[in-house]
This record gives structure tokens, sequence and C-alpha cells, in this order.
């Protein structure tokens, strides 16, 4: 009986990560290690626990669980749990780390912790702290490999994300003015009136939140801290941090009363088309298949947005894309990483005939490549095929055609650059195959696999949550 | 004594004053000191405003302005200044000073005109009401047009200034401001001690040298 009470499954989804952070601090590496791959199966398990119950309802008068907050748990819990088991082989090859593993398991925990409780909160002021509280605890994981250009990267991930968010706290502190109440819950149960204040609460809030969400012109802390972070930290990043800062904007978003007014939906929709056509464009010029990847998740960040913003059945879309991206973009990550460890440059002019170098990292990096671009049959896919068909539904065929423009154009330069590495042969000769471990592949392949099910069947429970999800938030599914 | 309006609109104007002296600054040191007195003015508002209005939380949040961004913060900036020789001046700022300013004042009315059209209506009448907003712009204007880091924290300061002086004036009874206000000090600490120390660590070059390499 007490295994159905969302009320434990919530607590367990918490203290996980949180009890990760702390005993991992051990002094012997591999206890810490074992403790936090530990916890992180403890969180998966009680996220996937909320996925099914499902955990839904108030808890006391900041916590709250819906649909969509299961959903988002459920994600965070997953790409967390397999960054920190995919995180031993590649700490074990970094040279002169910054942190030690007790730091570096501690602050991922704590990384996961604020994600975790940005979801799970449903007083605005609290995620908004949630969403803070990630930038704090991620930043320092960025100058693991102890580069100049790394601490770049985290000085402009803290600074730029940072000056984001005040103008979402600025919002809200508006809207408190407006509303007299930030619980995230009973606003969307009762929206207040629209007022020309209201419209720019939610504006100020998309530019905030779409700060940490890679929207441009906002986006470009993303490129650097995503190519500069250790792989298991750049696959949190773009699987699961994007869409934790997108989810806080979609709960502004919800006080909104139906309809949305024009004039609020196209500053939506604008800011995700020209995201996704930008980045589109900017990934053909990468150097760097970790930027190109970077570069990818803001595109597809661009894309969801536009679905948040059509809404109906291009919201459920949006959802379907970011759960079927946060497993393929983390498999890429993982993949990425195994080949920088093992060809030594993250230059994709420099790395060449992967498919026989290094074979099963190879077709599984292949596959996560399709599977970020949105290639039939992988779950991205449909999710981008609802997008553009609510758009066109909607009437709002300059919407879809920009999409569909943004789309072939990622695909072609993610794809192609991909390709190359992986299928052109070494100018230098034959190459021999590097050693590659099960811990290494398996992961990658695990992950996209599942971004592969989500289009092919009707998974068990997560199929149905995103349909619950997007059926409970204003302007979703009927 | 002052009725409370004329100490608001007194206050928010040299506030005002401070915000616009910051964008047509390059020299690092008296951009410390200003940030230093915008901050001072914001508690003395705070301080103020508790006083009148019976508010500890509000004379808590004096207080640590006063301890962490009047005190702590540019003491960390001062010192950061004087082991790095080559930030005592914001690269090539000189020549951009004056658009810097232009750009700053243009800002400024824009930013007023937004707050009477949208904000201003919904809002009490208080003496200096739009002076929030506008910092909040100058603030992201300062971050978005100067490449020196320690100008840039200038620019988150002057950010988290704009908001505290919103939540003074306008957000009474906002749940956990203080707290709120509290995470966005330890922000600041660890923007300016810890990463700017690493930096010091790690890099130990100037800016330009290595910025090259994070291109596209």
């Amino acid at each position: 009986m007490i295994l159905s009470s969302s009320l434990l499954w919530l607590y367990l989804v918490l203290l996980a990560p949180a009890s990760g952070a702390v005993l991992s601090q051990v002094p012997y590496p591999r206890l810490s290690e074992s403790i936090a791959r530990g916890t992180s199966l403890l969180a998966l398990a009680a996220g996937t626990a909320l996925l099914i119950l499902p955990g839904e309802g108030l808890f006391g008068p900041y916590f709250g669980l819906d649909r969509l907050s299961d959903l988002f748990l459920f994600l965070v819990a997953a790409v967390y749990a397999s960054s920190t088991w995919f995180s031993r082989g590649y700490l074990a090859h970094v040279h002169r780390p910054f942190l030690t593993p007790e730091r570096y398991y501690g602050l991922l925990g704590a990384f996961a912790l604020a994600m975790l409780f940005t979801l799970s909160v449903s007083d605005l002021g609290l995620m908004w702290i949630g969403v803070e509280g990630t930038t704090v605890a991620s930043a320092l994981l960025i100058v693991l490999e102890r580069r100049p250009t790394s601490v770049e990267a985290a000085w402009r991930y803290t600074i730029i994300a940072s000056a984001g968010l005040t103008l979402s706290l600025f919002a809200l502190l508006l809207l408190y003015r407006e509303t007299g109440t930030l619980d995230a819950f009973t606003l969307a149960a009762h929206p207040p009136p629209l007022t020309s204040s209201l419209i720019l609460v939610v504006g100020l809030a998309l530019v905030g939140y779409g700060t940490k969400v890679g929207l441009f012109p906002m986006h470009t802390w993303l490129p650097d801290a995503h190519s500069e972070a250790p792989s298991p930290v750049s696959a949190l990043f773009s699987g699961v941090l994007l869409p934790t800062a997108l989810y806080a904007f979609l709960r502004v978003y919800d006080v909104v009363p139906e309809p949305v007014p024009a004039d609020l939906k196209d500053l939506v929709l604008t800011f995700g088309l020209v995201t996704a056509v930008v980045a589109a464009f900017l990934l053909q010029q990468q150097r760097s298949f970790k930027r190109m990847l970077a570069y990818s998740s803001m595109e597809n960040m661009g894309v969801a947005t536009v679905g948040v913003g059509l809404g109906g059945l291009a919201l459920y879309g949006a959802l379907l894309l970011l759960v079927a991206h946060a497993f393929a973009k983390s498999s890429a990550f993982y993949s990425a990483g195994t080949v920088l460890r093992r060809v030594g440059t993250p230059q994709m002019s420099q790395v060449r005939d992967l498919r026989h170098r290094l074979p099963a990292t190879s077709a599984a990096w292949a596959l996560s490549g399709l599977a970020v671009t949105g290639t039939p049959p992988f779950g991205t896919f449909f999710g981008e095929l609802f997008i553009l068909s609510g758009a066109i539904a909607t009437g709002e065929l300059a919407v879809a055609g920009v999409l569909l423009l943004a789309l072939v154009v990622a695909f072609l330069g993610v794809n192609a650059q991909l390709g190359r590495m992986i299928f052109l042969e070494d100018p230098q000769g034959p190459s021999s195959p590097l050693p590659e471990s099960l811990g290494e592949t398996f992961l990658p392949w695990g992950n996209v696999l599942v971004a592969l099910l989500l289009g092919l069947v009707s998974l068990p429970y997560l199929s149905d949550a995103i349909r619950a999800a997007a059926a409970i938030v204003p302007g979703g599914l009927p | 004594m002052l009725p409370t309006s004329d100490v608001e609109a007194l206050v928010g104007l040299g506030i005002l004053l401070t915000a616009l002296y910051l964008q047509s600054e390059s020299f690092v040191g008296p951009l410390v000191d200003a940030i230093a007195l915008q901050s001072l003015l914001v508690s003395i508002l705070l301080g103020y405003l508790a006083w009148v209005d019976h508010d500890p939380a509000l004379a808590l949040l004096a207080g640590l302005a006063v301890a962490i961004r009047v005190l702590l913060i540019p003491y960390i900036l001062r010192r950061q200044i004087r082991a790095f020789r080559w930030r005592f001046r914001e690269l090539g700022a000189s020549q951009r000073v004056a658009s810097h300013a232009l750009a700053a004042v243009a800002v400024a009315i824009v930013a007023w005109f937004i707050f009477q059209q949208t904000l201003g209506p919904g809002l009490p009448p208080v003496p200096g009401g739009a002076f929030p907003f506008v910092l909040l712009l100058e603030g992201l204007l300062m971050l978005s047009t100067r490449t020196n880091t320690l100008v840039q924290v200038m620019g988150y300061l002057e950010e988290e200034n704009a908001v505290v002086y919103a939540g003074a004036l306008f957000a009474g009874g906002f749940p956990l401001f203080l707290e709120v206000v509290i995470f966005l000090d330890v922000l600041g600490v660890v923007l300016v001690a810890v990463i700017l120390s690493i930096q010091r660590s790690v890099v130990g070059v100037p800016e330009e040298e290595y910025l090259e390499e994070l291109t596209g």
C-alpha cells in the first residue's frame, strides 16, 4: 500500500540525488562512485514509479505533481542515471582533472537534484530557485578538464544564464503583483484577466527562461558550455537541462487565459523559429563535433518552442520530441565522449574511418545522429511531424515552411558531418581498431534504442504519459 | 522629515545616475566604486522603507546588501584588479565610451516608455516607479556590450540591484523574497570568488589570447 503513495516516490526522487551528493564525498573514489551509481538508480526507480502511478496532487504549500511534471521527472532521472554510469570510463581518461571523483559525483548529484526540485515544486518562486540552482551546481563541472577554454565557457554560462534568469525573477515579481500568488497550479486553474502587464510578464519569462533553453539570441553560452563540459555532463545539459528550463517557462505560459492572444503566440513562435533556423545554419560551420551537437540541441529546442507556441497536436509533438531527443542526444554525447577520448581530438576534419576504428561506438553515433535530426522511424520524427501537422492544421503555413527548411538543413548538416567521420577513409592509410569497452558502448546503444522504440511502438507508461501531459497543459490535446 | 515619496524619488534618481555612469566608464576601479555606491543607495532605500513600514525582512535585505554587494564583492573585485593588472581598464573600451553612453540613454528612454505603456497603469503611483525596470535593462546592456569579465560581474550586480529595488517598491509580501535575494548573492559571490579564482589559476593570460578558441 505504501508503495502506491506518490509522496513516498516524490521524497525518494529528491532524496536519492541529495544523499548521493553528500555521501559520495567519502574519501574513497571507488566507494564514492558506487554510492553515486546506486543513488542515481534509486532516483530512476522513483521517477519510473511516479510515471507509472502516476504522482498527482499538491503536497504541502510548495510541492505539487501532475502528469507533466511526472514525465519530466522521469526524463531527468533517466538521463542522470545513465550519465552517472557513463562517467567512470570518461573520468579515467581525464588528465589532471580539476575535480576529484568525489567532488565530481557530488556536483553531478546536486545538479540532478536542482533539476528534479524544479520539476516537483508548484511554487513559481521555488521553481526559479531550482533553475538558478542548476547553474550554481553545474558551472564547476564544465571546468573538469582544466582547459582555459573550459573556464571561459563556465564563465559565459554562469553570467549569461544568471542574467537571463534575473529577467524571469523580475517577471515573477510582476506576476505576484498582478495575482497575489505564485502557485502554478492555482494560477493555471484560475488564470488572471489578460492585461498588457501579463503579456509583458510572459514576454520577460520567455526571454529569461529562454536564455537557459538556448533560444536565439540569448543562446551564446550553450555551444561553449556543451562543448567544453565532460561528455556525461553535456548529455545532461542537452538532454534534460534545456527541457527543464522550457518546463519552467511552460508553467508561466499556463497562466495566460485561453485563447492565448495572437501577439503572445507570435512572440513564442518567432523565438522558436528563429532559434531553429539560426542553429540549423550555424551547425554547418562547426569544426568541433561537440559544438555541432550543441547547435543541434539548440535547433531541437527551437522546434519544441514552436510546438509550445502552436499548442494542440503540436504541443504533443513538442513533448514527444523532448523525450525522444533527451535519449537520442545523451547517446550522441556519450559516443562523442568515447571518440574524443580514443581519437584524441574534437576536430571533425581530423577524425576519419570510425567504422573500422570504433565500430560499435560509431554505429551508435550514426543512429543517434539520425535520431536527433528527426529521421523516421525515431520518436523525434513523429514529434516533428506532429508539430508540422499542427502548424498546417492551424493555417500557419509560413511557420510550417520555415520549420521544414530548418529541419532539412539540420538533417543534412549533422548527418553529412557524422558520415564523413564514420565512413570516409583516413588519407594516411588504413587505421587499426581502437579498444572499446562494454561500458562505453552499452549506454549509447541503450539510450538511442529508447528513442527508436518511442517511434516504433507505444511504450508502456511512457507514451501514455506524453499524451496525458499534453492534455493537461492549456491549449494542449483535447 | 522628508515625505516617503521624496526619499524614494531622490534615492531612485541617484541609482539611475550611477547606472548611467557605469555605462560610460572604462576604468575598472571607478566602476567598482560606482557599483558599490549603487548598492549602497539601494540598501539605504531598503533600510528607509523597513523603518517606515516596520518590516524586518526589508531591514535584513538592507543589511545583506551592505554586507555582500557594498563590501564583500567590491573587495574581491579590487583584489582581482590588483592580481591582474591587464584588467585595470577594459580592452578597447576608450573608443566605445561615447557609443556606450548614448546607448545607455536610449535604453533608459525606451525602458521608461515600455514601463509607462504596460506596467505603469497597473502599479501604485510610486515616484521613480519606472527606475527598477530602467536599471534592469541598463544591467542587461552592460552585460551584452562589455567584454571585460569584471565589468560583466558589475552588470550582473546591477541586475540584482534592479530586482531588489523592484521588490521593495512593488512586490511587498512576495513569498521567499529574502531567500531569493540570498540565493542571488550567493551566485554573485560564486561568480567573482570561485570562477575568477579558477580563471586566475588555470588561465593567467589576457582574455583576448584564448577567447579566439571559442568561436563559431
